[in-house]
């Protein structure tokens, strides 16, 4: 146990730089836009008087290191800036939409899982048959296909034809989440199905399942029970990976089908030229990437004790 | 006069070596007996042979924007194969022209990237000491971050320009290449004919170059690969956001934001550029994975 406290705690220490990495990416996004970063920071209609208070707050007149220093003091206390279209505090309404996305990609991974996983095992017991191969090209496909035009059909097929779903938005209740997650899951599933498949296929091959095999036990019992077992881990600890993922998928899905997250609240700052919160948003979605990894890794190490000691 | 010579000598190394040539040989006489290496080439050759007829091909010019209202909206017919958008262009004759765009945006992107990555992760791998420490540091970094998220960040702040794509997905897709090619160079780096050729008075980059790089072609190759595939991925997601792509080229991309709009109405405007997308990425994906299979069956599975 003492170990494995050690170990998070180690971990925890190397997700600062990653932490300060994206910071440095956001902040230096202010002086990657053209011409004035101050503009980039005011709303459409503003004096001159507004230009200077803004230059003024964000020290955009001190050197680049003591503006990062204040970027830095100032995400420390929650602020994140203003947005220049709704004038509201960039924080409050990032974490207003958080919630949102967290929903769909929670639903999101369990549809891939639910698909991956048994669709995995299925490829690898059969190895070889038609309904490998199948499962081999469905990967393929969807693993090829971005995420964006899957929705699009999606939304074609079960909104604008059959009228089964609503377009988008979220005020539909069940019936809205129902298309951005599946698109989310599905794409997700081919990495998932890949996995799981060479991870049962090797863990078939190894002596213990042969040994369990000849001292009689139900094929049923060896695979489920004793091969599952350890085949599904490597799936399971990759959930950092899927969360990298799905936080590059939820921007383009949640444009589609209007989910009110924050994707949405980014494709919607862009085009608004809202630049602070294009930045807040940006941030809080790297910091899902921190934390999956970070998932990631405790989970790893949970399920195998040989990690903790590297 | 200099560059000559050094040519010259990478030439001679060629052949003492097995190195850039025979190594190029092996990838291609290996490939070819893949189904899938074949498959993916032949949907390259005929997009990539798309792209660069398109100027000739007897399809209208997307580029000279007339907007004729009458045209407008019309579904696929013999006179317009993919029917025809808002104003009335030709979807087929967009979509061809998009594959100019989205080819030559991916692999710029991508030669831009494995040129940063081969460097930095050369440079780590085969000094070692305090260059690799902060390297491998800065590839790692890099490589926690989902290349879309990074590729976005850049692509809002630089604005919306051909430029700007190929730069943002550069920055944020090099640090698979610098990855392998560190990786590589370590292993590389022990063997012993590297070695003897030091205690033959080779210089440093002079191994790298002739012994160590060439050892790593078989790996790049696959990687490049999935990587044009991966860009092209993420060039459409961008212009689909409205941060890639400028809407006066036609790029697969914005034809589907645009095409969004009309999806009550006109569900070939959506559609066709997809599937053209779909085909393109599908054969890149195939070229990389069947390499990887024929190359090294061990790197099953490493790809994120």
């Amino acid at each position: 146990m003492a170990d494995l406290i050690s170990y998070i705690v180690r971990k925890l220490l190397l997700a600062i730089p990653v932490v300060l990495l994206a910071t440095f990416i956001v902040f230096l996004m202010l002086h990657l836009t053209q011409g004035d970063p101050a503009l980039a920071l005011v709303p459409p209609r503003h004096t001159i008087a507004d230009v200077e208070e803004v230059r003024e707050k964000y020290g955009l007149n001190d050197p680049l290191y003591t503006q990062y220093g204040l970027f830095l003091w100032r995400l420390l206390h929650g602020d994140m800036g203003t947005s220049v279209s709704t004038f509201t505090s960039v924080s409050g309404l990032v974490f207003q939409k958080l919630p949102r996305t967290l929903e769909l990609m929670a639903i999101g991974l369990t549809i891939s899982y639910s698909i991956g996983i048994p669709l995995g095992i299925l490829s690898a017991l059969r190895q070889n048959s038609v309904a490998d191969r199948g499962v081999m090209v469905f990967t393929l496909v969807a693993y090829a296909m971005p995420s964006f035009w899957l929705g699009i059909l999606l939304m074609l097929l079960f909104a604008v034809k059959l009228h089964w779903l609503p377009l988008g938005g979220a005020v539909g209740g069940f019936a809205s989440i129902i298309l951005p997650t599946v698109t989310l899951g599905l794409g997700n599933s081919a990495l998932t199905t890949r996995m799981m498949r060479s991870s049962m296929l090797e863990v078939m091959r190894m002596d213990y399942i042969t040994q369990l095999r000849s001292r009689g036990l139900p094929e049923r019992e060896v695979i489920f029970k004793h091969g599952l077992k350890n085949a599904i881990l490597p799936v399971i600890t990759v959930i950092g990976l899927d969360i990298g993922w799905f936080v590059g998928g939820a921007v383009v899905v949640e444009t589609i089908f209007s989910w009110p997250g924050i994707g949405r609240l980014v494709y919607e700052s862009i085009l608004k030229d809202d630049f602070p919160v294009v930045q807040g948003c940006i941030l809080i979605l790297a910091m899902f990437v921190v934390a999956g990894n970070l998932i990631a890794d405790i989970l790893y190490a949970i399920a195998d004790p040989r990690v903790r000691l590297g | 006069m200099m560059f000559h010579k050094r040519l010259n000598n990478l030439m001679i190394s060629w052949k003492s070596s097995g190195g850039f040539k025979q190594t190029a040989l092996e990838i291609v006489s290996r490939g070819s007996r893949n189904p899938m290496v074949a498959l993916g080439t032949s949907i390259i050759i005929v997009m990539v042979a798309l792209a660069l007829l398109a100027p000739f091909l007897p399809i209208a010019d997307p580029t000279l924007s007339v907007i004729d209202v009458e045209e407008r909206l019309l579904p696929p017919s013999g006179r317009h194969w993919f029917g025809t958008d808002n104003v009335g262009q030709d979807v087929f004759s967009r979509v061809i022209w998009g594959t100019r765009v989205s080819l030559t945006v991916a692999s710029l992107a991508i030669l831009f990237s494995l040129i940063i990555g081969v460097t930095l992760g050369l440079t780590a791998g085969y000094f070692g000491g305090v260059a690799d420490y902060i390297i491998a540091g800065t590839i790692d970094l890099f490589w926690t971050f989902p290349a879309f998220l990074l590729a976005l960040a850049f692509a809002a702040a630089l604005g919306p320009s051909l430029m700007n794509v190929i730069l943002a997905i550069s920055v944020s897709y090099w640090a698979g290449f610098g990855r392998l090619m560190r990786g590589q160079a370590l292993a590389v780096r022990e063997r012993q004919f590297i070695e003897a050729s030091r205690a033959l008075g080779a210089k440093s980059w002079r191994i790298m170059f002739t012994h160590v790089l060439p050892n790593c072609i078989a790996p790049l190759t696959v990687w490049a690969s999935v990587g044009v595939a991966d860009a092209i991925t993420i060039e459409s997601s961008l212009s689909f956001l409205g941060a890639g792509t400028p809407p006066s080229t036609p790029s697969w991309g914005n034809m589907l934001n645009l095409g969004m709009q009309y999806i009550g109405e006109a569900w070939w405007v959506v559609t066709f550029p997809g599937v053209i997308l779909l085909i393109t990425v599908l054969g890149f994906n195939l070229l990389g994975d069947g390499l990887r299979d024929v190359l090294d069956p061990r790197m099953k599975g490493m790809r994120r």
